[in-house]
């Protein structure tokens, strides 16, 4: 019928022809090309109508514009005729005369001869017939993965190569499934047991590999590239998180354990709903907040609802990325540009997050619930009586004291901020000490903007006049030393502050022997400044002078000043009414409430991870103009994608639906063995981290721009044998490791080569260099130094954080026992840069990264050289060496083979002069310690 | 050039090496990443080389520095009309404030410049002042990178990251793109400000200053001069021998070139850095030697990015103060709460330096090839903010300028209103800024690309017009 059909259209009568002429194309021209056209300013619909190819591919709506013979299924006509609401053309407009549509009608009824043969429009954006959107195929020609391949290569007139040497393929997978490298005992054992049976000791090798704990770690931190994990919150702040490692352990956990990737997916998005006292489960949500986020305390309205549109379209864009392999976060501000997905989808996903916020949480089961609450109610109980009993001795206290100070009289006003003079007898000093008592939030610490102190009408405390100062500082900021220093309260400026420290004693030292006679301490900044960022002002205090800096004598104190608060009040007068008794009561009731706090704290406390805190949102979710959260647009309810609308069944919540079921609906919708992008998103990653390169080479990209696959039959076979292993991945990758495509050889042949250079159709297995993890793994294997445990838990450190308001992260110059852990288990904080793994790509995780950059630069030569990670490594190597024959043991550690003859001799010369050291530095250097074949 | 003593060192070295490759060969076997979109040509004629950025973090203040408001004067003291309810980043504000400083006629031009800025007054005849620059967000942090990348969350290319990646290096023994920070410590957001993104990881800033060298340059204390060249020696016959074994793998030969490469950039770098090479007159001038501890470190970097210029970096970032601490405005321009005190102390440590790195370079010539911006996140109230002597955050309204590469002299893009509380004329934003720079440095902002998840990405995201006024 099709193919009649072209013969039709394809040979049209000459009539036919003139026809169209005079009656369609006027109209077409004159009506539509305006938006359908190629030279249409804004394409419409992605429709052409100024083509054959144009109409016959159609729009958006995925159909042909018209069906040749039948018009009143046409979509042309039909929105000609107005037949159907918002699909009426042209826009806005009355319908065209009766008889421009009975022409149309008869044309379409004659076969639509259309002798404009335009070459075939390439489509500027998909639309809903867009290849991933599309079910998965479930006919294959093929039935194993090699025939998918064999079959693109003869095409070309290309082959697969022949089988990978045993020590070659060994290496290959041992690093593939656990980022480390075989050990020289596996290879031997390998190449003997190949030797009798290849096929069985491959098969053997694999089950060893996926059954290795190491495999978790491996493809685990493969996950956590795609899930944007990292353990700072990013943003100016950048504070490190301390407590999300247990998502990076239950990844791992995950993995080895070949948990189903459905069930995987739902616990991501909402492990705290399936998995209610279930740490294992519940702790899955963490990845909603794993991404960074801005907590700078913004008090400006507008900035604080576009941080949280930007906190949400994280995990928005997370969400679809890591899952669907959409870029829905390009529809935040207008329909996508490229692929069919409407805003609406956006606000959809974001209606899911609405209630999601960063933050950490107690993560325990019930069990632990109870016996944590077993362990401290009782304590806790004791405490409270504990300290009524205190409380009631100290308000009997108080009460006295009130009394007391009632009588009391205070001559001199009280503590002034902005400056509080006092005067004294002249007397002749060579330093001044001020020493604080107490301050006025009761805390002790607090600051110190200026003082002064006055000979006439010269302070002779300014460093301008050659003074000094001396006191402990209360704060530190390790980047710049001068910071929070005693300096700042003699330099005349009223800007910055001494924090004070303790012992709580500024002490000046003039450049010579004054007379004074006033001093003057102010802690406001700027004139008169009061403000929370002034902190706490000195109140309680003494002024004492030293002519020698041994004795020293007090000139003034502050207790004849009005008390700064009540409390302050009691506080001076407190000592008087209270008795022995009372005191030696006080003592022991405090005795007996710290032993109890000291019990307290001895009970674990109940683990606290980073993963997330969930609420109600009060307000619906709306789509917003321009992405502008203050122009919100229409309500828009926690639905499915419409993008997916043709694949599987979509649902709609209530717009006020509780938090918890728009998360887990999505889950479910997204881990829908119906949902073709989820399956063959998640089949292509497998096969990337397999061959270096997907058969999407855009893995979190299926749409337009995105990469278009090599192999599509290939990526729906493998996707529907994940479906058919009930999405578990060890299945799959037993089935991709042992296809001749994996075991064959990465021999180099011109003909491949030429073609294809990057064999992406796998001519040969394509050589790789290792990552960044597995670079430093190696070093430490190589030097004996690797330790395997603990295996998870708290991550290692190769930076220092400094925390001083903002966090800065500064790289080690030497890395201890304590970093010689597996890579994966490094904190990777944002925004810091560490030797050797950044340097081999370790990418910041600003973003998901679900390819890993492949760079050379001389600073990763200058690293491995100079770094002294190098060095140690270099230098526990070459301890490690059998004496008697030191070289061809290094090479059967780094590269699990024999030297050769040159190889030895030019080694023999290196070391003769420069010692081992030398040669173990260069062989950590070597290409073929970090190159795959 | 030829006779240049780094360049004789530095073939003395490579003759010792025994490498006949040349820099641009071995830079042409690391390009492999680069993409068609990017050769290393620009897409016209520039106008401009090379970038010296001047980055003063912490939001200096556009109405305290270059942008004269005498209404401001006027009705200083007065509630800023209709602002009487703002609320800005930290809350609540008071009446107008004038600067606490006069501002004076300067130049031929006449531009009113503060009276804090007197060595910088000398060049106003050369630059282009930008009065209407426009920010996204009013948080530091945010705001650095934004001014840095047109993004305001991090992870996205720098200007410099991108100007690298569009025109390549100049001289392959020294980084493309340095980043020199400030004694007090990185700007807020840190590294994420000379971040290459998601561009290859060889367009990153590199960082190095006066007082920090590139990191890993030197060998160990402990290796000597003969062990290492032995130990390279060895290291290149082992990988000329697997290379051999490997044919097709260009990415051994890369890696053998980096080393080649890295070892280059290890006798260029010191020497670079080494500023006693200056003479006396010179420091002096820059004032690397003044007691402010500060002062002189800026100063020694200001002197070290002329240098960097000099030998061809493509683009340097020079960082005149740093992040934010546990008092504003202490370590950078976020006068908060004291904007007098906290100015006299960052205007001095930055004007004598950088207006002598400016004469420096006019006098040798050097601003036909280099391009100066100078930028900033955002500006500053007009009013103080409530109960302090300070002032808020203002994202509303800010200055930048440029000079040298084909920028016009003595000129003022756009104006703030009376006050300098918001851009209201020829309102310009850090897409206008950027789509500038890499105008006057022959690239067109919409045609230099790089796919990224999803979306060909480009500096200046969808937006952005050449500031034609300010060109020459």
């Amino acid at each position: 019928m099709i193919q009649l059909l072209f013969f039709l259209t394809a040979v049209p009568d000459p009539a036919g022809i003139a026809f169209f002429e005079q009656k369609i194309r006027p109209v077409l021209a004159e009506h539509c090309y305006e938006c359908h056209s190629a030279t249409a300013k804004k394409l419409r619909g992605n429709l052409y109508l100024d083509s054959k190819a144009g109409w016959e591919k159609g729009g958006d709506h995925g159909e042909p514009a018209i069906l040749p013979g039948d018009p009143d299924h046409s979509l042309l006509i039909r929105t000609m005729r107005h037949a159907e609401p918002d699909l009426e053309m042209p826009p806005r407009k009355p319908r065209l005369p009766e008889t421009v549509i009975a022409d149309f009608v008869a044309w379409v009824r004659m076969g639509a001869p259309d002798p404009r043969t335009g070459a075939v429009i390439e489509a500027k954006r998909a639309d809903k017939s867009w290849w991933s959107l599309q079910p998965l195929d479930r006919e294959f020609a093929h039935e194993s993965i090699d025939g998918f391949i064999e079959e693109k290569l003869a095409a070309q007139n290309l082959s697969l190569n022949p089988p990978a040497e045993p020590g070659a393929l060994i290496r290959r997978m041992t690093y593939d499934l656990t980022g480390l490298p075989p050990s020289l005992a596996e290879v031997e054992a390998f190449r003997a047991a190949c030797r009798t049976d290849r096929a069985a000791a491959v098969k053997a090798l694999v089950d060893r590999l996926l059954a290795s704990p190491r495999y978790g770690e491996r493809w685990g931190r493969h996950w956590l590239d795609v899930v944007r994990f990292g353990e700072s919150n990013g943003f100016e702040r950048n504070f490190i998180i301390d407590d999300l490692w247990p998502f990076r352990d239950y990844v791992i956990r995950s993995f080895n354990e070949d948990k189903p990737f459905d069930q995987f997916i739902i616990e991501h998005l909402a492990g705290d709903v399936i998995g209610r006292d279930n740490p294992g489960v519940e702790v899955g949500s963490s990845f909603l907040v794993a991404g960074p986020y801005d907590d700078v305390g913004n008090q400006d309205v507008v900035a604080q609802k576009n941080i949280r549109a930007a906190t949400l379209d994280d995990m928005i864009t997370a969400t679809s990325g890591a899952f669907l392999g959409l870029t829905i976060n390009c529809a935040r501000c207008h329909h996508h540009k490229f692929d069919p997905i409407p805003a609406e989808d956006y606000y959809r996903i974001r209606a899911a997050f609405e209630g999601v916020r960063h933050g950490r949480r107690v993560v325990a089961s019930r069990e632990e619930r109870a016996a944590h609450a077993a362990a401290t109610k009782p304590l806790q109980e004791k405490i409270a009586q504990v300290t009524a009993v205190r409380n009631a001795l100290e308000g009997a206290i108080e009460a006295r004291a009130k009394e007391s100070l009632a009588k009391r009289v205070f001559p001199r006003p009280k503590v002034d901020p902005s400056g509080t003079e006092d005067r004294f007898a002249p007397v002749a000093a060579r330093q001044v000490r001020f020493v604080v008592h107490g301050t006025s939030d009761g805390r002790g610490g607090g600051r110190l903007t200026e003082f002064e102190v006055w000979s006439g009408d010269r302070n002779v405390a300014l460093a301008a006049n050659g003074a000094t100062a001396e006191g402990a500082r209360g704060a530190v900021a390790e980047d710049f030393p001068e910071a929070y220093g005693p300096q700042f309260c003699i330099d005349g400026q009223p800007g910055e502050q001494w924090f004070i420290g303790s012992p709580a004693v500024l002490t000046i030292t003039f450049a010579r022997e004054e007379t004074i006679e006033r001093t003057v301490f102010r802690n406001a900044k700027g004139k008169d400044v009061q403000d929370k960022s002034q902190g706490a002002t000195p109140c309680e205090y003494e002024v004492q002078v030293s002519a020698d800096g041994k004795t020293w004598q007090t000139v003034v104190t502050g207790e004849d000043r009005e008390p700064w608060s009540p409390a302050h009040g009691i506080q001076r007068v407190r000592g008087a009414v209270t008795s022995a008794q009372d005191l030696a009561k006080l003592a022991d009731l405090d005795r007996q409430i710290a032993a109890l706090q000291a019990q307290l704290s001895r009970v674990a406390p109940l683990p606290m991870v980073w993963a997330g805190n969930f609420a109600q949102p009060t307000e619906l979710t709306h789509l917003h103009k321009g992405g502008d959260p203050m122009k919100p647009l229409e309500p828009v309810a926690p639905a499915s994608l419409s993008v997916l609308d043709g694949a599987l069944k979509s649902y709609t919540l209530d717009p006020q639906a509780p938090e918890s079921e728009r998360r887990l609906a999505l889950a479910r919708w997204i881990a829908s063995g119906d949902n073709p992008l989820t399956a063959r998103v998640l089949a292509n990653r497998v096969w990337q981290y397999h061959f270096g390169t997907g058969i999407v080479d855009t893995p979190s990209d299926f749409g337009f721009l995105g990469g278009k696959p090599t192999h599509p039959e290939l990526l729906d076979f493998l996707a529907q044998r994940l479906l058919a292993n009930g999405w578990r991945l060890k299945a799959l990758h037993r089935e991709i490791l042992l296809s001749r495509s994996y075991l064959q050889s990465a021999d180099h042949r011109e003909d491949g080569a030429k073609l294809d250079k990057d064999a992406r159709l796998l001519w040969r297995f394509p050589p790789r260099r290792l990552s960044a993890e597995e670079i430093r793994d190696t070093l430490l294997t190589v030097a004996g130094k690797l330790s395997l445990e603990p295996m998870g838990g708290k991550g290692f450190r190769l930076y220092k954080v400094m925390q001083n308001n903002v966090s800065s992260y500064y790289p080690l110059d030497l890395h201890g026992p304590e970093t010689h852990r597996r890579a994966v288990y490094h904190q990777n904080a944002r925004a810091s840069v560490v030797d050797v793994l950044n340097d081999f790509d370790l990418p910041d995780i600003a973003f998901a990264s679900p390819k890993r950059a492949n760079t050379t630069t001389p600073l990763q030569a200058l690293t491995l050289l100079n770094h002294a990670f190098t060095g140690d490594m270099a230098a526990a190597f070459a301890s490690r060496l059998e004496a008697a024959d030191p070289i061809g043991s290094a090479y059967r550690l780094a590269f699990q083979r024999e030297p050769a003859d040159r190889e030895r001799a030019a080694a023999e010369r290196l070391i003769s002069e420069h010692g081992l050291r030398a040669f173990c530095r260069a062989l950590l250097n070597a290409n073929e310690l970090i190159c795959l074949d | 050039m030829s006779s240049h003593p780094l360049e004789m060192a530095r073939r003395d070295f490579l003759g010792r090496m025994g490498s006949g490759m040349t820099g641009v060969a071995l830079s042409r076997l690391l390009a492999g990443e680069l993409t068609a979109a990017a050769a290393g040509q620009p897409h016209f004629a520039p106008r401009a080389k090379q970038v010296l950025q001047i980055f003063c973090p912490g939001a200096a203040s556009h109405v305290d520095l270059w942008d004269h408001k005498p209404q401001l004067e006027k009705y200083h003291g007065t509630p800023l009309p209709g602002g009487q309810t703002e609320v800005t980043f930290q809350g609540k504000n008071g009446n107008l404030m004038k600067s606490p400083w006069p501002f004076a006629p300067a130049g031929k031009s006449g531009k009113m410049i503060s009276t804090m800025l007197p060595h910088m007054a000398g060049h106003v005849d050369d630059m282009a002042f930008i009065h209407s620059m426009t920010s996204r967000t009013n948080t530091h942090g945010p705001g650095c990178v934004n001014m840095n990348s047109c993004f305001t969350r991090d992870g996205f290319p720098s200007a410099g990251s991108w100007v690298s990646y569009g025109l390549g290096s100049l001289n392959e023994n020294l980084p493309t793109y340095v980043a020199i920070q400030d004694l007090r410590g990185e700007p807020p957001n840190g590294k994420a400000n000379w971040s290459n993104g998601f561009l290859p990881a060889r367009f990153q800033g590199i960082t190095m200053s006066a007082q920090q060298q590139l990191r890993n340059l030197s060998r160990p204390d402990s290796i000597s001069e003969r062990e290492d060249a032995a130990t390279r020696d060895f290291l290149k016959l082992i990988d000329e021998e697997h290379a051999r074994q490997h044919p097709g793998n260009d990415e051994l030969r890369a890696r053998m070139a980096a080393y080649e490469l890295a070892a280059r950039m290890q006798m260029t770098a010191p020497e670079v850095s080494d500023l006693s090479k200056e003479p006396g007159s010179t420091h002096h001038f820059y004032g690397t030697n003044d007691p402010n501890k500060l002062k002189a470190a800026y100063a020694r970097n200001c002197l070290l990015a002329r240098r960097l210029l000099e030998q061809g970096v493509r683009f340097v970032s020079l960082y005149c103060a740093s992040r934010a601490s546990a008092v504003d405005g202490l370590l950078n321009w976020d006068a908060h709460k004291t904007l007098k005190a906290d100015y006299e102390r960052h205007c001095p440590i930055f004007d004598q330096p950088t207006a002598a790195l400016l004469t420096d370079l006019k006098q040798r010539g050097m601003l036909n090839d280099v391009l100066v911006i100078w930028c900033t996140e955002f500006g500053r109230m007009p009013t103080h903010q409530d109960g302090t002597s300070g002032r808020d955050h203002n994202p509303d309204a800010f200055t930048t300028w440029m000079m040298g590469g084909g920028v016009r002299g003595g000129v003022s893009h756009g104006a703030t209103d009376d006050f300098g509380r918001r851009a209201a004329v020829d309102i310009a934003t850090v897409y206008d800024f950027h789509a500038t720079v890499l105008h006057l440095l022959g690239l067109n902002h919409e045609k230099l690309t790089y796919y990224h998840n999803g979306a060909n990405r480009r500096l200046t995201d969808v937006h952005g017009h050449v500031l034609q006024s300010i060109l020459a």
